[in-house]
């Protein structure tokens, strides 16, 4: 009949049941169909989309609980499997992380014919039921709502789903190592990534993005609490902000442009601008060509930047603050999320001290020497010892040495070899890279001379510390980064809706 | 017997080599030793003259004891403020080895082994629902004997804590942030674990457990145990009695040791004798957290208002209220 955006396909009358193909062959009765009056009460069929909207309130399946046992409602999910068994089918419905087992039995409300409809609907397909609540007496325990059962009386495909789905939603959300001793299927994260759709419906990808997103959502409710203005900055930039390597060049009109590393310059440009203390959301774009579990080309920076007092420790108190209500605030108001990546990805919880634990840069190298190591592995060792001593997962490493860091870096006044900066550490790797910034403009130029930068390609970032900047410090964190490491998993790309990384440009 | 006369005539003066190494006599006697004015032929020591050193050691000893022992008893009569720590101010031989002196800041490097610059860091996993009293004191006992970087912090299995528990080791040092300026390191985190737990140096020690064993390491930071093994038991024996018996035990086995400390305290000042020691601080913070303080027996009373005398016990008391 009509093809209504995004509706079924074909109608057809049963009493002659014919079905017609939409041009590809498909096997089993891939089309719906409308029953006809004379076969039965109940049926399934084309869902309305034909224009008009019924007065109908869907229920969703997370509220199918027992009392609403013998309530006639409507529902909208998707099929999650279907299976014919003599007189009676078995579907499950899914939505998002919740799904319930329905039946259709051939009985007064729905014929042969419906049963046999039900069984061939494909996996994945959205449908609207008609059902009535039913309380079991066993609980179900394959479904998250196991103490009700749907009794089907009509149902009707919206949206169908073609039959060979390039990848099966049990095997994505199977974990490792259970695949590996059952000889079942586990799909590899490539897969995973080129059908991202597909994969992002699996209950352990919803719980991870639910979960990102809140942490979104944290870091701005507390930053505005705190007092902090969002800002926006620009992502096309005229000059690299942390060097020329790792930088994507577009082209720009006649010339060209840098897109940005990181909103540093900006930032700090609000800051002097009397903005007090500034925080970003956007994006980061570094073209490393280095393919690890942790780098992306693409990325979520959530930045911050605030004028000080006194002592540049402020900054350091507020930013592990603001991290510390994050992971309250996950903590608090997540379990189920973090119990369902668990499920699939089980790790140990993430574990902090507050107010946070912070060491000097010589106190973790002295630790280390005491635990026999040299050079190497530092970041791991220290991590797993400062683990074992306080319990912690995360920790600040206070006053690195000035040569490692980048010229805008403010110098130690007590110790010219060290600097006022500061790294933050999750489960032992780096999430945040930061320090006090050089707010004189003479003592800028001398540095930026020193590592041996081009004085014209920085010259507007110079100025805007030539007419009264206050003292200032900061941060970013990477919000893929940060999920992964709070959650145990082992890949950042996990994290990413569509990452981004030197192999991959697509979906 | 026929003499000859000497063929060469008296001394001959020779040009010794300055290209070869040159030994000292070994014939020669030794002049440096501390004894050399006793020494005898043989270089031997006169052993009268060393019983005679050894006697005189042992009177100076005798006598610090005895100085120590009065300004104790001084201490229990005299004024409430007396800030004054009775430990400290015995310390003032330097070659006595009497129990009650406190040795001095390099033994630190003794009894933990060498400083290799990170911070020498106690840790400690302490349930807000059963704060360690002695532990407080002896870390107030610690900061007046060295250069203490004391923090607390909650970690993430428990909600939240009091206001009380969070400020109990006292203000944040003005140079917390210089954390090489500090000796020792005494980081307290409230924490959701069964027993109380102290974490030092993970590499070489494993985690000490329960509160009267964290106080033993603690107490040995600042004077070693009594050399007198049967004194030492004693004050062993009055610790786990105060932590299990009075903290942990029925209200038959409070009053029973109630009565033991009150017999012993009427024989001496202290529970270890002349000298305030770890077992006055256990049973004083146990007595406390019991409720058993205002329905003591009256030398068990006389015996608190000593302890608060000395001052040391304010921040358990505070955490009382």
């Amino acid at each position: 009949m009509n093809k209504a955006a995004g509706g079924p396909v074909e109608v057809v009358h049963l009493s002659g049941c014919s079905f017609s193909s939409s041009g590809s062959k498909q096997s089993g009765a891939s089309l719906t169909c409308m029953p006809s009056p004379a076969i039965g009460t109940g049926g399934g069929g084309v869902g309305g989309l034909e224009g008009w909207r019924p007065d109908r309130a869907l229920v969703r399946v997370q509220d199918l609980t027992p009392d609403k046992a013998d309530q006639l409602i409507w529902l909208r999910a998707r099929v999650h499997t279907s299976r014919a068994k003599g007189k009676q089918c078995f579907l499950v419905l899914r939505q998002q992380q919740f799904n319930v087992q329905a039946l259709v039995a051939v009985g007064d409300r729905a014929s042969k014919q419906m049963v046999k409809f039900a069984a061939n609907i494909t996996k994945e397909s959205i449908v609207d039921v008609e059902a009535s609540v039913r309380k079991v007496e066993q609980k179900i325990e394959s479904c998250s709502q196991q103490d009700v059962e749907l009794h089907i009386e009509r149902i009707f495909v919206v949206s169908q789903a073609e039959p060979r789905l390039p990848l099966q939603l049990e095997d994505a959300v199977r974990p490792d190592g259970e695949g590996e001793e059952e000889g079942r299927a586990t799909v590899n994260q490539d897969t995973k990534l080129d059908n991202r759709v597909i994969d992002l419906r699996t209950t352990t990808s919803q719980a991870i993005f639910r979960l990102q997103s809140g942490v979104c959502q944290l870091f701005r409710d507390t930053l505005t609490k705190k007092g902090f203005v969002e800002i926006q900055t620009p992502k096309i930039i005229s000059a690299a902000s942390e060097g020329g390597a790792n930088v994507f060049t577009v082209s720009y009109f006649k010339t060209s442009a840098y897109l940005a590393q990181s909103p540093q310059l900006y930032k700090q440009m609000c800051i002097c601008a009397d903005f007090d203390k500034v925080f970003c959301v956007g994006p980061v774009f570094r073209a490393e060509d280095s393919n690890t579990h942790r780098h992306l080309t693409e990325f979520v920076g959530l930045d911050i930047e605030m004028a000080f007092s006194y002592h540049y420790h402020e900054v350091i108190e507020s930013i592990t603050d603001t991290m510390v209500q994050i992971f309250k605030g996950l903590r608090d108001n997540f379990q189920t999320e973090i119990q369902t990546v668990n499920k699939q990805f089980p790790s140990e919880p993430f574990k902090f001290l507050e107010p946070t634990l912070r060491l000097e840069y010589t106190e973790g190298v002295a630790m280390l020497r005491e635990a026999g190591v040299e050079m190497g592995d530092e970041d791991d060792l220290r991590s797993e010892h400062l683990a074992r001593t306080y319990d912690t997962d995360f920790y600040v490493l206070d006053k690195y040495p000035l040569a490692v860091r980048p010229f805008y870096t403010m110098p130690d006044p007590n110790d010219l070899k060290y600097s006022n900066s500061y790294d933050m550490f999750m489960r032992g790797e780096e999430i945040l890279s930061g320090a006090q910034r050089i707010h004189d403009a003479q003592l800028l130029t001398e540095r930026a001379t020193h590592h041996q930068i081009d004085l014209e390609k920085i010259k507007s970032y110079i100025d805007s510390f030539r007419y009264g900047a206050p003292p200032h410090g900061g941060g970013g964190i990477g919000l893929e980064r940060v999920c992964m490491l709070y959650l145990g998993l082992h890949n950042v790309r996990q994290t990413s809706m569509f990452p981004r990384d030197p192999k991959r440009l697509t979906p | 017997m026929y003499k000859v006369k000497p063929i060469s005539g008296g001394h001959i003066e020779t040009d010794l080599p300055t290209c070869m190494y040159k030994l000292p006599n070994i014939h020669a006697q030794q002049g440096n030793s501390c004894t050399s004015e006793h020494a005898l032929q043989n270089g031997e020591v006169d052993p009268a003259v060393r019983a005679l050193e050894a006697r005189q050691d042992e009177i100076m000893r005798k006598l610090h004891e005895l100085k120590a022992a009065v300004e104790g008893l001084a201490k229990t009569v005299t004024t409430p403020d007396a800030d004054l720590d009775l430990t400290v101010s015995s310390s003032l031989s330097s070659h006595s080895c009497s129990s009650a002196t406190f040795k001095g800041v390099t033994d630190l490097d003794t009894v933990l082994g060498k400083d290799l610059g990170a911070l020498r860091d106690i840790v400690i996993n302490a349930n807000p629902a059963q704060p360690p009293l002695s532990l407080l004191v002896l870390h107030s006992l610690l900061s007046q004997r060295y250069r203490v970087l004391s923090t607390v912090h909650v970690h993430s299995s428990v909600t939240s804590v009091p206001p009380q528990l969070l400020s109990c080791l006292g203000p944040r040092h003005a140079d917390s942030y210089a954390r090489q300026m500090f000796q020792l390191g005494f980081t307290l985190i409230w924490k959701d674990v069964p027993k109380l737990q102290m974490k030092f140096s993970v590499q070489n020690m494993c985690p000490i457990e329960g509160e009267a064993n964290v106080a033993r390491f603690l107490f040995k930071l600042l004077a070693p145990y009594p050399s007198d093994p049967a004194l030492a038991t004693l004050v062993d024996s009055w610790v786990d009695t105060a932590f299990f018996q009075l903290a942990e035990g029925s209200a038959k086995e409070r009053s029973a040791v109630l009565r033991a400390l009150n017999s012993a305290l009427g024989r001496n000042p202290w529970l270890a004798g002349p000298e305030f020691s770890l077992a006055d601080i256990a049973c004083y913070c146990c007595v406390q957290q019991s409720g058993s303080a205002s329905a003591a027996p009256a030398n068990v009373q006389r015996w608190i208002k000593s302890c608060e005398n000395l001052g040391h016990f304010s921040p358990a008391k505070l955490l009382l209220q």
